[in-house]
């Protein structure tokens, strides 16, 4: 479904001067600084699958969604969504997919939902928009507000209006930038349902990115991870997940961890039999500090 | 696209309401103005004090309904980074920008409708010298209009600031398109310039072939079209610009 390979992004922007005529200066100015976003990345996605791309802000996640969309070209490497080159065929390849960036929204401010909808509506060219309109409805419970001014909606609402803008049009393919970002527990655990459940029904792939880890392990079987715009890992997070707990026990000599393999009071009692144990916990693993622990190295 | 642009402009109705009444306050004042300045005259340059009042009401509710917003909203879109929604459809940019200032302009007709009578009768009008001509002139007056407008929001791609760009166009359009004075009178080189500038086809243009100061229609209508067509041209060859700097520099 998707094909990245050795993709990157370099920004170049006109220096910014400071001083006096600074701005002056930064207009004519043929110096440029660069920013290497995207180094290197590459991976596929097959269809149907729920990834989680994930790093740390600035990491170059939103970049490469752009580039996936085709409103940024990449400065090296090649993509390929369904069969075509975004950037190249970026009309046919918008019919494709559905993007929700999170913190901005694609609805008109000043409109009432439903409007927003029928744009979305109009420029897909959705045949049947009112039997279209009324799936979304009902998976995104939007009946309340759908005529109500955009502005005056709740955050949680807002999302759930512009996850239904990306889907309208059943797009078998869904870029979600931070779906879930400033929402409380219960809207969260409504954007990860509509995500399960179109996932499901439409076999439509999803690539997520999110700053909630609980968002990944509800909704993913396999990441990505990128940090200055570089792949760190990819692959499934039970691989990841799946090490062995760990027993941390503070002796007099300082606290020490060790990784538990089978027989854990045969284990304390050799320690013991050595020390005196003054305190003892087991931790399991999990994401955040596996994550945090690829971050670091 | 043209029903966001129709529903906006009836969501800022209160709005576009109080510009009316500084619309109509605009020929009412401008009516006793060059009433007093003609005085005893009857005609000044070729046209009569009838011709002349109706040409300012005329010029004015042209100008007022040509109004456009699409530069507003497209350095809006920019500027909150908006744009990259637009730039992911499937429809061209400048299409969905089109489509959404036709629909705007729809609603502000819709709006200004009932007040029209109000205007003309604070103004004055008399009956029209060539309709078809000026319905004409007028329809390709606005084509130029939008044209420069999406013309100018370009510029949002290359300076994020774009307010003053827009205030200025305003003021100089407004002046240009012989409002307050037709451009029949202005002097020597400013008469020369407002000539050159397509301005002048947003009023003095339309207005004066109501009126029957303007009779040579064909070479007009020909100049207007040239306009129309050179701006299209020119837009096209900017936005790409532009396009390609977004695609590259993300904004
Ligand atoms: N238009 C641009 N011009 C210059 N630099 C940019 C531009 N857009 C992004 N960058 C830089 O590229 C890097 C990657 O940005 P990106 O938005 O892709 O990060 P991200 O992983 O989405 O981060 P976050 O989690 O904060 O959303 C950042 O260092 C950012 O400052
Ligand atoms: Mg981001």
């Amino acid at each position: 479904m998707i094909r990245v390979e050795g993709l990157s992004k370099v920004f170049r922007r006109p220096r910014t001067f400071s001083g006096p005529f600074g701005t002056v200066r930064t207009l004519f100015t043929r110096q440029y600084e660069e920013k290497l976003a995207v180094d290197d990345v590459s991976f596929e996605i097959d269809e149907g699958e729920i990834v989680g791309y994930l790093g740390p802000n600035g990491a170059g996640k939103s970049t490469t969604i752009k580039m996936l969309t085709g409103i940024l070209t990449p400065t090296g490497g090649s993509i390929e969504v369904n069969g075509l080159v975004p950037w190249r065929e970026r009309t046919a390849n918008a019919r494709n997919v559905g993007v929700v960036f999170g913190q901005r929204s694609q609805l008109w401010w000043d409109l009432p939902l439903i409007e927003s909808l029928r744009l979305v509506g109009a420029l897909y060219d959705v045949r049947h928009f009112d039997k279209a309109l009324s799936k979304v409805r009902e998976i995104l419970g939007l009946d309340g507000f759908l005529d109500t001014p955009v502005r005056q909606l709740s955050l949680g609402q807002r999302m759930r209006g512009d996850l239904a803008a990306a889907v309208l049009y059943e797009p078998p393919l869904l870029y979600l930038d931070e779906p879930t970002v400033g929402l409380d527990v219960l809207a969260k655990e409504a954007v990860r349902e509509f995500i399960v459940e179109t996932n499901r029904s439409g076999r439509t792939t999803v690539m997520l990115t999110t700053h909630d880890l609980a968002d990944v392990e509800a909704l993913c079987k396999r990441i990505i991870l990128i940090d200055h715009g570089k792949v760190l890992f990819d692959g499934a997070i039970d691989a990841l997940v799946n090490q062995p707990r760990r027993l941390v026990v503070e002796l007099e000599s300082g606290t020490r961890t060790y990784d538990i393999h089978d027989d854990l009071p045969g284990m304390v009692a050799t320690i013991a039999a050595e020390h005196t144990i003054r305190d003892l916990s087991i931790v399991e693993p999990d994401l955040e500090s596996v994550i945090k622990g690829i971050y670091a190295r | 696209m043209t029903r966001i642009g129709l529903r906006l402009a009836l969501a800022y109705r209160s709005n576009i309401v109080f510009m009316m009444v500084t619309l109509v306050a605009q020929v009412f004042l401008l009516r006793m103005i060059w009433t007093a300045v003609y005085g005893a005259r009857t005609e000044a340059a070729g046209i009569t004090l009838p011709q002349l009042l109706a040409y300012l009401t005329l010029a004015n509710l042209q100008v007022f309904a040509m109004n456009t917003q699409v530069s507003r909203i497209i350095s809006h879109r920019i500027r909150t980074g908006t744009v990259f929604f637009d730039l992911a459809r499937p429809v061209g940019f400048m299409r969905q920008m089109t489509a959404f200032q036709a629909g705007n302009t729809l609603g502000g007709l819709l709006l200004l409708l009932p007040v029209v009578p109000v205007v003309l009768l604070v103004g004055s009008i008399t009956a029209p010298a060539h309709l078809p001509g000026y319905v004409v002139t007028l329809v390709l007056g606005y084509a130029i209009t939008v044209e420069l407008a999406l013309l100018i929001s370009l510029i949002g791609f290359w300076t994020l600031e774009t307010v003053w760009v827009a205030v200025l166009f305003r003021l100089v359009s407004q002046f240009f398109a012989g409002t307050m004075v037709p451009l029949a009178f202005f002097p020597g080189f400013l008469g020369a310039l407002a000539d050159v500038l397509p301005f002048k086809y947003m009023g003095y243009v339309p207005a004066g072939v109501y009126i029957g100061h303007i009779t040579e229609l064909v070479p007009t209508v020909l100049g207007e079209l040239a306009w129309a067509a050179g701006l299209a041209l020119l837009l096209q060859l900017i936005w790409s610009r532009a396009h390609r700097r977004v695609v590259i520099q993300g904004g």
